[in-house]
């Protein structure tokens, strides 16, 4: 028997909670397979304790891909051995979990770049070429002098 | 003050990618427990927002909440909202005072009449003209109504502006009030809590900045996401309460080992907030966890429920001279109807008697 | 103010004190009333007052056998009940809480899920004490207002609680201050309804038995 000491006594019950959302999950991989009909599930708001969430891990485990993105903090994306449903980790400021779901599509938004940023990135890349370009330019320029020189 | 570039254009020289509006919708959404599709509008919607004007109105209050919400900030994604809102005003943080920043809230006002939310911590104190409260030779009534009249909304941020606080305890000498009793046209929200959970009051914020319209509440007026459950709902020491395991003093075996903390006064039960499952200061604990009963800070009324230490089961009202007194006159009423009989008793005696001898 | 501050507050404390005047009162005018000195000796071999009347105290904690068949769902029902009353209300840890205030003294309750178990089965009880005081042409002829009233206030603070525990209807604090309004009702009506028993009959029973005893009934 397990005792009553621990003051956090629960975080590591099993509530079983794991098995339902695992089922929910291939209920909508079956939908997104016939339909392409994309879904998630925000496991933050659900009453899981870590057990739970380590258990569900652990059944989903790992796949092909795996990204550690750095926005505003860490976020951690990996496909599980089941291609389509993908585990999302959002970390805060200091580390702790803010947010975590599962979705079920062909690749999380998170990963994907917004078109407003690619607009952006072309204009810097735009001003970084012009910046080369103009270096280059005088770079070449002082050697031609400096060649007149010798 | 508002301003002509939307968030995104504004944040992107900032190296704050379109991912990161993304994440924090995310975030967002999971506070307010929205359906994680709704993200996505969210991020759109901030990122083609303006920077929102705050005005924030300190009245009777202790700094607390303003603490309470600059503490959520270590720079990462928890205050991305401090580069969604512009606060115009908040005496306690800009850096102007006296004539200066109250002109700053006027020109706050003109700028986005109808536009700007009116955050305020603290309540108002009515009695004797409001006298008891003023800010540069205002009184707190006059300047929030003021304020008020053309904002978008109201977000009442702690106890105090929700329901009274503190100010309003037993016997409340400064006759204060919440907020909402005062601003009456215009959409009120509640974030109490004694001081309100950061997340709280962001998410919030960022609900309203991105739907432009108020969260769902409850009957007092605080967002169900964050107030829809009791602490005790979400307790993580709710086993020991059902298998009658407590604590009965802070010291004892009970106390060491986590136990139920409902008989050392635990407000739990009736206490409606988050600090059960967001808890405080970046996730590390919150009171229960820490040992000590939940004194129920976000209801109205907090400070007068008959004490902090009292289970919830107690009669409030002082009782033992009242019920000693109602029994010692409950005898003596109960010995003069005794009495009452005895004489009737004894009249029916004689009467009977004296009929005999006449007879 | 809320409903569960005026509960808690001014509802129970009017109650209580209702209460304890009222019992004081009934107790009073009883016990102080003048009482005819009985002259006639005892029989012989009678026992004394106290032996007689404890025993007849516990001589009707039971049917006899003549009426057992007739009377065996009202005892066992009337049991079933009054142990889930007594159960509830000195071994619930809220109850005892609140006895604790009032009395200063308390002592270990029961699980919450226990207390819950005894609460359905007690309900249950005094349902169907109801529905056979309805459906007995005797019970029924002799039940007054007084009767049903006192039903009444017993049921409600076994069903609020019973709602307050499982959170059903409305919300916990609304419950619970419900639950102790009925509570406050239950005090108000004992000493002046037929709740007023549970001080009388031990009282009347043991009167009776020493009166018998004396007279030389054999019981
Ligand atoms: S500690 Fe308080 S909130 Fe937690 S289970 Fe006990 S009474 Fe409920």
């Amino acid at each position: 028997m397990r005792s009553h000491d621990a003051a956090d006594c629960c975080a590591d019950a099993v509530t079983g909670l794991a098995e339902a959302v695992l089922s929910e999950i291939a209920d909508l991989l079956d939908q997104f397979a016939a339909s392409g009909a994309q879904s998630s599930i925000d496991l933050s708001g659900l009453p899981m304790t870590d057990a739970d969430r380590e258990k569900l891990a652990q059944r989903l485990g790992r796949g092909e891909v795996q990204a550690t993105l750095d926005v505003a903090g860490q976020t951690d994306v990996w496909e599980t051995q089941y291609a389509g449903v993908w585990w999302v980790r959002h970390f805060g400021g200091n580390g702790q979990v803010i947010s975590e779901e599962i979705a079920i599509t062909h690749v999380p938004a998170i990963l994907l770049t917004h078109r407003e940023d690619a607009r952006a990135a072309a204009e810097r890349l735009r001003k970084a070429c012009e910046v080369l370009e103009a270096t280059t330019a005088a770079d070449q320029s002082s050697a031609e002098r400096d060649s007149i020189h010798a | 003050m508002r301003e002509d570039k939307t968030l995104a254009q504004a944040l992107e020289s900032r190296g704050v990618s379109r991912r990161a509006f993304l994440k924090y919708a995310s975030y967002v959404a999971t506070l307010m427990a929205l359906p994680p599709s709704a993200s996505r509008v969210i991020a759109e919607e901030l990122a083609k927002a303006r920077r929102q004007s705050v005005i924030w109105l300190s009245f009777q209050e202790c700094t607390g909440c303003t603490e309470s919400i600059t503490r959520s900030m270590s720079p990462t994604l928890e205050d991305l909202i401090f580069d969604f809102i512009s606060l115009d005003y908040h005496h306690t943080l800009q850096a102007v005072s006296g004539a200066a920043a109250e002109h700053a809230r006027t020109e706050a006002m003109k700028a986005n009449k109808g536009k700007y939310i009116v955050v305020v911590d603290g309540s108002v104190p009515l009695k004797d003209g409001g006298v008891y409260s003023t800010i540069a030779g205002i009184t707190n009534l006059d300047m929030l109504k003021e304020t008020a009249k053309d904002a978008f909304a109201v977000v009442s941020v702690g106890t105090c502006a929700a329901f009274g606080g503190i100010p309003h305890a037993n016997p409340n000498p400064t006759g204060a009030v919440a907020i909402s009793e005062i601003i009456t046209d215009k959409p009120v929200v509640n974030i109490p809590g004694c001081p309100p959970i950061p997340e709280a009051m962001t998410g919030t914020l960022a609900y309203l900045l991105s739907f432009g319209k108020l969260p769902e509440l409850d009957a007092k007026g605080r967002p169900l996401a964050f107030f829809g459950e009791t602490i005790h709902d979400r307790c993580y020491r709710r086993p020991f309460y059902e298998r009658g395991m407590f604590a009965n003093s802070f010291d004892d075996e009970g106390a060491r080992k986590g136990w139920c903390l409902y008989k050392v006064g635990c407000k739990g039960p009736i206490a409606y907030n988050a600090c059960a499952t967001l808890k405080w200061n970046g996730g590390a604990s919150f009171p229960i966890q820490s040992g000590h009963g939940c004194l129920g800070c976000s209801e109205p009324g907090f400070w007068d429920k008959g004490g902090f230490y009292e289970p919830l089961a107690a009669a409030t009202a002082k009782l033992d001279i009242g019920v000693g007194a109602a029994a010692v006159a409950g005898v003596a009423a109960g010995a003069a109807a005794a009495e009452l009989m005895r004489r009737k008793k004894s009249a029916a005696v004689d009467a009977a008697n004296s009929k005999k001898k006449d007879g | 103010m809320d409903l569960l501050d005026f509960a808690r507050g001014p509802a129970l404390q009017i109650g209580l004190y209702v209460f304890a005047f009222g019992v004081a009162f009934r107790l009073a005018s009883l016990l102080l009333l003048p009482r005819l000195k009985d002259l006639s000796a005892a029989r012989k071999g009678a026992p004394g007052a106290v032996v007689a009347s404890g025993r007849e105290i516990i001589r009707r904690m039971w049917p006899q056998s003549v009426y057992a068949e007739a009377t065996r769902f009202t005892t066992i029902n009337g049991y079933i009940f009054h142990l889930g009353l007594a159960i509830i209300v000195f071994l619930g840890t809220p109850h005892i809480l609140f006895l604790k205030g009032l009395i200063g003294v308390s002592w270990p309750g029961l699980p919450t899920n226990i207390i819950n178990g005894v609460a359905v089965i007690t309900f249950l009880s005094l349902i169907a004490a109801l529905v056979h005081r309805l459906q007995s042409p005797v019970l029924k002829a002799i039940s007054t207002a007084n009767d049903y009233i006192t039903w009444l206030v017993t049921m409600l603070p076994v069903a609020t609680g019973l709602l307050a525990i499982s959170h059903l209807g409305w919300r916990y604090e609304t419950l619970l201050a419900v639950h102790i309004l009925s509570i406050a009702v239950f005090l108000i009506w004992f000493p002046f309804g037929k709740l007023m028993h549970a001080f009388l009959i031990f009282l009347s029973r043991g009167t009776t038995g020493a009166h018998l005893a004396h007279r030389g009934a054999q019981l």
